[in-house]
């Protein structure tokens, strides 16, 4: 009988415990409690981040997206939800990121020389010696997201945001943190009451020790939940297993090169032709500047293509499903909108919005609909 | 461990109770608000060879069931082979054989691979004997000639003796058997009651339900009676008909005035061939005969009738409600 | 006397009688002559898309299999993992206690005695070393059909890098390993309803219902919030065993998912059978 009891009591205990455990699994990391820092003033919490030198360090990137916009076939880091990056880099330049989607995989490689990009999906590998195509890209980003697909490395993220929003921005050291592991300051930018913009705060966690960003998060107004936030889940400081940094393409896979000279210069021409054609401006400044520019009609179909995959022309298979008209497909996502300025589509996300005009003028920023069109409204 | 299960029953023996191999006291089961056995004290004294005796849907097999450990008792508690259960059903249990609610094997495998697997578990067989084992019960049942048939082939007959086969395995102190002539020929049912004659002689203690009244009266020592989920009798079968036999058969030509004499002095009687039935119930023979005397009738003859087992059987099974209770009453002295 | 009494048969003579009775079931032979089928018709039917479509055979694994036959094990473990192994795992579980109350052996194992806990513990071993063995048996057969297939030259990951053949058969194993203990997870719940009822059918029927409805509530954005409970949604990220450097903590974390309803499932079990009329 009582044999029976404690098997009974032991195996009910059991199956607590399993339960238990399936709710503790299911509960996201707890942040732990906030350690005690040093204070420091923003100012110098702000220099020290402009001015850290590189870190080596290996890590995984939690990115949990909540911004509104539509799903971007096998990326799921810039998709809405919550996904992953993994991430190594020496301090030396030398970097490798991976972006997992399902059973699948995006590898880039930067080692110092060549940039290697894989794609498990169609087992190609992409050769790019170093050219200056890729650097020049990278200033533009601003407050944006990457644009070409490529990961939102926190660090380069954070520092952009910093210098970008001190001006027009309260900056301000809200206490402290404990993110991966590691101990950090909350560096909050607040726009200033007289910036028109849906954002309401920018955080930024600050490695107390390396001074590197560790999370961004950007939240907007009417919420708690953060519509964007990139931050280390794991993160290892240190050198780094020197083979990361390289990459030998298997010999199954297929490797294109982009070449140095000949393809890279059609394709400076033909980014300086659309560049110009396009001249992009800044109406505003700070939180509530608004890029606007115009695209010839037929451009449109050429917005979408830098954004695709390169070697698209030897995959006839996806080809179909990549020449749906943009046009119809945009309208689909956003909504119409007209006024004085004229007709167009507006396309929101939780951090801001694009307006397209049918007749090719397109104006983004992180404001509301009203300062777009004022914007758009400035370009003829 | 050293205390063999007969060594915990022998100081019992040293009183005057008669050693039991098994025990109930105020067994109770039920299901849902279903009494399917309630106050069943049962003595299995060892070394007896007990038939139970009960229409179907009288607690039979719940009761075994429950005596094997199998069910849990709602109340009341068991004690087989001087353990209590279930507690110390690791010690009793591998001296029990068993054959419950007809032979339970796998249709895929031979007799033989069914009694291997059964011999695997058996905790008194060594490692190495599980063989032989298997090879001797399966001679002792007469199915060494079939034992490489796959159990699916088998006939109701030859899944009953290989069930049997499982039971013998091992020598036990106790093999409690659940219809085992269920299915079986006459010359079956005749094996089955040697294995049991020998189980017998050889000293096991033996439990065998049936509803055959003539196949208990053949095989056992003692009875149990179970009716509606009770036990209305039990003891020796030879006392228990002795008891039950308590009618006095008077041949008389002169049946009205005997009649009038044995109820005017309160004598359940009643018309019979030839005379005059004669219940001995609260009362003797010779105040019968007196009775009779005092009254003038001539008896030519007098007999005490001996029932046989299917007539008590009827009259504890069959009787209505009142009259069975107090029946019970009178065998149940009778008996003890 | 004062013989010693042994009150359990020798341990190791029950597990191996419970092993030769599960092989000497036909419909384990069958089930494991299937599995390895699979690989076989997986391998086929990739070596024509690769051969066809000159590109990437298929999506996910799939895709890196041309000159890769390594990744064949691996690519059918997984593609088994969602129906057919829990299927035969839960067809061992209904066996095991609901098969042997049907037959009526069950009550003979207890009378015999095996105690009920022991019982429990001979049927969980049964059920897990088969099920280690028929993920093994497919994951063997796998390969030995993708290296006849496409050949190998160290594995190709899907982060693009080559492993060694020793670190691919390294790859092999741990993949064998997750998805056999996957497979035990679902047993352990299977053998819980299967302590539950006498007709093994039930038991098949309700795993494989609830592995449906499992796939089926991951699949709703809404149920976002289920998700982390549901073993079904940990399978996709089992995918990661193919990743170079390895990424360990979702492997970690399935697994422990799956310890979860392996510790549920089997307590379930204990409860049922200790308390069960026999």
């Amino acid at each position: 009988m009582n044999r029976r009891k404690v098997t009974v009591a032991v195996a009910a205990a059991g199956v607590v415990a399993g339960v238990a455990g399936l709710g503790v699994l299911a509960m996201p990391a707890g942040a732990g409690p906030a350690p005690a820092l040093p204070q420091v003033d923003a100012q110098s919490l702000v220099e020290s981040v402009l001015t850290a030198k590189p870190a080596a360090f290996g890590g995984t990137v939690d990115v949990n997206n909540s911004l509104g916009i539509p799903t971007i076939a096998g990326i799921p880091q810039l998709s809405d939800g919550a996904s992953q990056i993994r991430m190594w880099t020496d301090g030396e330049g030398r970097a490798r990121v991976s972006m997992p989607s399902g059973s699948s995989e995006r590898t880039i490689v930067d080692d110092g020389e060549t940039l290697w990009t894989w794609n498990s999906e169609t087992q190609t590998v992409t050769k790019a010696p170093h050219g200056d195509a890729e650097p020049d890209a990278k200033p533009e980003l601003g407050l944006g997201l990457g644009q070409d697909g490529k990961p939102l490395d926190p660090l380069s993220l954070a520092r952009d945001v910093v210098g970008e929003v001190e001006k027009t921005s309260t900056v301000t050291v809200d206490g402290t943190a404990r993110v991966a592991n590691r101990s950090a300051y909350e560096l909050v930018l607040t726009p200033k009451p007289t910036e028109r913009t849906v954002l309401r705060e920018v955080r930024i966690a600050v490695d107390s020790e390396l001074r590197i960003p560790l999370r961004v998060a950007v939240l907007t107004n009417g919420t708690d939940e953060a519509a964007v936030q990139v931050g280390f889940s794991e993160i290892t400081v240190g050198a780094q297993d020197a083979g990361l940094f390289r990459f030998t393409p298997s010999a199954s896979a297929k490797v294109e090169e982009k070449k140095a000279e000949e393809p890279s210069e059609q394709d400076k021409a033909e980014a300086e032709k659309v560049f110009g054609q396009v001249a992009p401006q800044v109406v505003g400044d700070g939180w509530d500047s608004v890029i606007v520019a115009k695209l010839p009609a037929d451009q449109l179909t050429g917005l979408q293509a830098p954004a695709d995959e390169p070697g698209r022309s030897d995959r006839p298979r996806r080809g179909g499903a990549d020449q749906t008209d943009p046009q119809a497909l945009l309208k689909q996502l956003g909504k119409q909108v007209s006024g004085s300025w004229g007709n167009g589509t507006l396309i929101s996300s939780k951090i801001g919005n694009v307006l397209l005009a049918d007749d090719g003028r397109i104006a983004l920023g992180a404001v509301p609909e009203q300062v777009l069109t004022e914007a758009i409204g400035q370009l003829k | 461990m050293t205390t063999s299960t007969s060594a915990r029953v022998e100081p019992a023996s040293a009183g005057s109770t008669p050693v039991l191999a098994a025990r109930t006291r105020g067994l109770r089961k039920t299901y849902g608000n279903t009494v399917a056995v309630d106050r069943v004290d049962l003595d299995l004294p060892e070394g007896a060879v007990m038939g139970m005796l009960g229409p179907n849907g009288s607690g039979k097999t719940t009761t075994i069931r429950m005596l094997l450990g199998l069910v849990r008792p709602t109340e009341g508690e068991v004690e087989l082979l001087g353990r209590p259960l279930p507690d110390g059903a690791a010690e009793s249990l591998p001296h029990v054989g068993a054959l419950v609610e007809g032979p339970g094997f796998h249709p895929f495998l031979s007799g033989r691979e069914n009694l291997r697997r059964a011999a695997a578990f058996e905790p008194l067989l060594a490692t190495g004997s599980v063989k032989q084992a298997v090879e001797d019960a399966l001679e002792r049942v007469g199915l060494a000639q079939a034992a490489h048939r796959r159990y699916r082939g088998y006939s109701l007959g030859m899944k009953q003796r290989l069930g049997l086969a499982a039971a013998l395995l091992v020598p036990r102190k106790l093999i409690v058997l659940d219809e085992p002539t269920n299915g079986l020929d006459p010359a079956g049912t005749r094996e089955v009651r040697k294995v049991v004659h020998d189980l017998h002689t050889a000293g096991s203690t033996v439990l065998v339900s049936s509803h055959l009244l003539s196949e208990i009266e053949a095989i056992c020592t003692h009875v149990a009676v179970l009716h509606r989920g009770t036990v209305v009798a039990q003891g020796e079968l030879a006392e228990l008909l002795q008891a039950d036999s308590s009618a006095l058969q008077v041949t008389t030509s002169d049946v009205d005035s005997a009649l009038n004499a044995l109820r005017a002095a309160r004598i359940s009687a009643r018309p019979a061939e030839d005379g005059v039935r004669v219940e001995l119930i609260g009362t003797t023979a010779p105040a019968v005969f007196r009775t009779l005397v005092q009254a003038d009738v001539e008896i030519q003859e007098a007999t005490r009738t001996r029932t046989g087992l299917e007539d008590l059987f009827a009259r504890l099974t069959e009787a209505g409600e009142s009259d069975h209770l107090s029946t019970v009453d009178t065998i149940e002295q009778g008996a003890r | 006397m004062t013989t010693a009494v042994a009150t359990r048969a020798p341990l190791a003579r029950q597990l191996r009688s419970e092993l030769r009775w599960i092989l000497r079931r036909p419909r384990t032979v069958i089930g494991l002559g299937l599995l390895c089928v699979v690989p076989v018709l997986a391998g086929v039917g990739l070596w024509f898309a690769v051969d066809n479509a000159g590109g990437p055979a298929g999506p996910g694994l799939a895709a890196i299999i041309a000159g890769n036959g390594l990744v064949l094990p691996i690519f059918t473990l997984f593609l088994s993992l969602p129906l057919l192994l829990p299927l035969v795992g839960a067809i061992w579980a209904a066996d095991g206690l609901a098969g042997e109350a049907n037959s009526g052996t069950l009550r003979g194992l207890m009378v015999a005695p095996v105690g009920r806990i022991r019982l429990l513990g001979v049927k969980a071993f049964g059920i897990a070393t088969m099920s280690l063995f028929a993920v093994t048996l497919m994951a063997f057969v796998g390969t030995i059909t993708g290296i006849a297939l496409f050949g190998m030259d160290g594995m190709l990951t899907i982060s693009g890098t080559t492993l060694s053949v020793g670190a691919a058969v390294g790859r092999i194993v741990l993949t064998i390993l997750l998805v056999t203990f996957q497979m035990w997870a679902v047993a352990a719940v299977a053998l819980a309803i299967s302590a539950c009822t006498e007709h093994p059918l039930v038991v098949m029927a309700a795993t494989m219902a609830g592995l449906i409805v499992f796939a089926v509530l991951g699949a709703f954005s809404s149920l976002d919030w289920l998700q982390p409970y549901l073993i079904t949604s940990a399978w996709d990220g089992l995918a990661d065993v193919m990743r170079d450097p390895l990424p360990t903590e979702g492997l970690w974390n399935s697994t422990a998912l799956a310890a979860c309803y392996l510790v549920i499932g089997l307590s379930l079990a204990a409860i049922r059978l200790v308390t069960k009329d026999g």
